[in-house]
This record gives C-alpha cells, structure tokens and sequence, in this order.
C-alpha cells in the first residue's frame, strides 16, 4: 500500500544530502526511534547517532549514517538538520574503528564530569552508531 | 664573451621552468579557490536553518538557558589564542598576517597579567608558534585544503572543554577571513564566552522569509524532548559552525593568496626573461662588433 508523500529536507553544513518527496522517514532522537508519514503534527527534536532511513517507497530505502542533528517537522514537511550525514559506502570501517578507541581511550583518561570527558563520551556513542550502519 | 652567453641562456631556461611552475600552481589555486567559495555558499542553508530553531525554541521556551559556554568568567586569568593558517606556504603572507595578529594580541594580555593558551589550526602555525617558543597546548592540522565539519567540530569541542573545565576564560580566534581573491583580511573574534546577542540575532533577509512562511499555529509543536533542552543542544552548535565558516573563510584565503602570489611570480619571471634576453642579445651583438673589428683591423694590416 502506497503512503501519501511529503518532502524531506536533510541538510549538512557541507550542503544538501537529500531532498526528494518521499513516504517515510524513520531516524533516532535522544529519546527513542521515531517515524514519520505525511500530515505528521509539527514537532522540533533533537536527533541521536544513528541510522537515517528514507523510504521513497516501500522498497526503496536510502540510508544515512547520521550524527547529531535536529528534525523539524512543520506544514507537511520534514526538515533534518544533522552535523554529518553519510552513505554507508562512505563509511571508512578501520578509520573509524581508530577514532573509536581514541575516544574510549580519552574518556577513559578524562576526569570524571569533565566537559573532556562527556565530549569524549559523545564522540564514542558517535563513532559505534557509524559502525553499526555500516556493519 | 662565448660563455658569459651560455651563462644568461642557462639561466633565462632556469627562469623559464620556475614560470611554468608557478603558472601551474596559480592555475591550481584558482580551481581550488573556486571549490572553497561553493563550499562556503553551501553552508549558507544549513547555518540559516540553525539560526532560525533556535529563535523558534527561543521564543517557545520563553528564555534562554543557562549554558556554560554562554557564561563568562569572573576574572580573565588565562586566554586562549586560535591561530588558523594554512598546512602550506607559498601563499604570500597569508599565514604570516595571522601569526603576527595572533603574536600580537598575546603581547597585550600578557602586558595585563594574563596566562595565554595557544591552538593551532594548521601546520603553518603550529610551526610558527612552536618556532617562537609559544608552544601550542593543542594542534589541528592535514585538513586546511579542505576542512570538513568534522575538524572544526574536533577544535570547537577541545577549545569549549577547556573553557567550560576553566583551563581559559576566553576564547579568541585568528583567521583570514575572505573578501576577494585579491584581498585578505586578518579578523579577531572573541569565540568564548558566546554572546547570548549572537543566537539571537537574524539578519534582515531571514527575518522577511519567517514573517510570511508565518509556521502555522505557534504552541502546538511538540518538543523532543523539550524547548530547553534543544536550545541547550543548539547553542555550541554556533560555537562550531564559527570556526567551520573560520576554516572555510580562511581556506578560500589561502588559495586566493596563492593564486595572487604565483601570478605575481609568473609575472616578474616573465620580465626577469626579458631583461635577460635583452642582455644575452647585447652580449651577442659586442661579440660580432668585437669580430668585425678584429676583421677590419686585420684587413688594415695587410693593406
């Protein structure tokens, strides 16, 4: 069964990494998954490392690998304002698998409460969401 | 007089490689510095669409949050310095204009009683700042040909741990901001603490664009998880894109620098040849008068 579209905006500070009317949008905020299907009531969340999935149909599906981001969704449009947002093919597994353990390393070595460590600590959740896509 | 005219021919075709050299470097720089501009268009929508969730979480959550980036200390004890410059020379004095700013500014905070902390974006300032014995607590550099969001997000978030960790009061940043491929110019901001003005503000165009997208009935938008806690999110975010716009800025500055300077090089070589050539044919033409002389003289002689 066909949805109805509506268009999806996914923007990066490096420019446009998609733009096309679609059926559904399913991505991760700081709270949980969510999805959206047209006429979704307007909400502003804060989005989580994860994975982005644009279903332009049923069956076909273009996925991110996305970083932190916001998604607004207002007047029957969608708009995903994420740091970095990309294919799983741009996935570099053993650069990020380096990043990775620097991170861990570095929160390790941080004080605890330290802005060091938290940022550490966001750079690992960052890095294992990019590893999961790409897995 | 024969190898004096070998000497110049040798070096007109020793001038002649250096042009082609730098006629090819300039025309590098040119492709490159027009990729830097569009990546600096590019992230125009993306720092627009910023700019407008916050005012709207703003006005949403009524007020804005303490954040601690926002906070200024009580005293300036220590200041950090962020020195952007490129990885390469050869561009003029693109990197040393920076240098010399940031060289400067701590000359002044040291004159009043202030510890400095040094950052450098680049190799070129990393060097010039170790060369000085300024030696910097942190360097970023591989990335200024072409910086991506994940560096300047990498140096936003160590100079906002140091702040917000109290290891400096107040962030400052040097950088060549980009004008024109012609011209450079040295700019100093204070990046911390942010000035709760900056999230704020909107540049008029934006302005008109909310008045008539008028987003619907305002209060039925559901925050996630509330207007706080975005804002909260939202607000190193400009810490971020300001030195993402540095890198950018000063990277389209650096290849604008290098084109201006290999053009200028292309340019005295090309009168450097003539000046040789000329001389290379005076030399010539005394040797063939010499001759003719010597010819004449002879001919004297016998007659």
């Amino acid at each position: 069964m066909a949805h109805k579209k509506f268009p999806v905006e996914v923007l990066t500070p490096e420019g446009e990494a998609f733009s096309d009317e679609v059926e559904m949008v399913s991505t991760k905020t700081m709270l949980g998954s969510i999805g959206l299907l047209a006429n979704h009531e307007p909400v502003l969340a804060t989005l989580a490392p994860g994975e982005l999935r644009i279903y332009r149909t049923e069956s076909e599906i273009v996925r991110f690998a996305q970083a932190e981001g916001y998604l607004q969704f207002a007047g029957n449009r969608a708009l995903l304002l994420v740091e970095e947002a990309l294919r799983p093919d741009q996935l570099e597994r053993s650069e990020l698998e380096g990043k990775l353990a620097t991170a861990r390393s570095t929160a390790e070595s941080a004080q605890e409460g330290s802005e060091e460590r938290a940022t550490a600590l966001r750079e690992v959740r960052r890095y294992e969401a990019f590893l999961a896509v790409g897995q | 007089m024969a190898t004096s005219q070998r000497d110049v021919r040798n070096r007109i075709a020793a001038v002649k490689n250096i042009q082609k050299i730098t006629r090819a470097m300039e025309m590098v720089a040119a492709a490159r510095l027009r990729r830097a501009e569009q990546r600096i268009e590019a992230l125009r929508p993306y720092a627009g669409a910023i700019r407008r969730m916050t005012r709207t979480a703003a006005k949403a959550a009524g007020y804005v949050p303490s954040v601690p980036i926002l906070e200024e200390h009580e005293q300036t004890r220590s200041v950090g310095l962020l020195l952007v410059a490129g990885d390469r020379g050869l561009a003029g004095a693109f990197n040393s204009n920076v240098v010399r700013a940031g060289v400067a500014a701590a000359r002044e905070h040291r004159e009043q009683g202030r510890e400095l902390v040094y950052f450098a974006s680049g190799r070129r300032a990393a060097s010039s700042l170790s060369f000085r014995g300024m030696e910097p607590a942190a360097s970023f550099i591989g990335f200024t040909d072409r910086p991506a969001y994940a560096d300047a997000r990498r140096i936003a978030e160590r100079l906002m741990s140091a702040y917000v960790d109290g290891e400096v009061d107040r962030v400052e940043v040097f950088y060549n901001s980009y004008i024109s491929a012609m011209s450079q110019v040295v700019r100093r901001e204070t990046l911390l603490p942010l000035a709760e003005a900056t999230l704020l503000e909107s540049p008029a165009e934006e302005e008109a664009e909310e008045q008539e997208g008028g987003s619907g009935p305002r209060g039925s938008v559901e925050y996630e998880p509330d207007p706080e806690a975005v804002l909260q999110r939202l607000v190193p975010d400009y810490v971020k894109l300001s030195i993402f716009r540095a890198l950018l800025e000063s990277t389209a500055s650096e290849h604008g620098a290098r084109m201006t300077a290999m053009r200028n090089a292309s340019e005295n070589a090309g009168t450097l040849i003539g000046d040789l050539t000329l001389q290379m044919n005076r030399a010539r033409q005394a040797e063939i008068t010499q001759e003719i002389m010597e010819v004449v003289a002879g001919a004297e002689g016998l007659g």
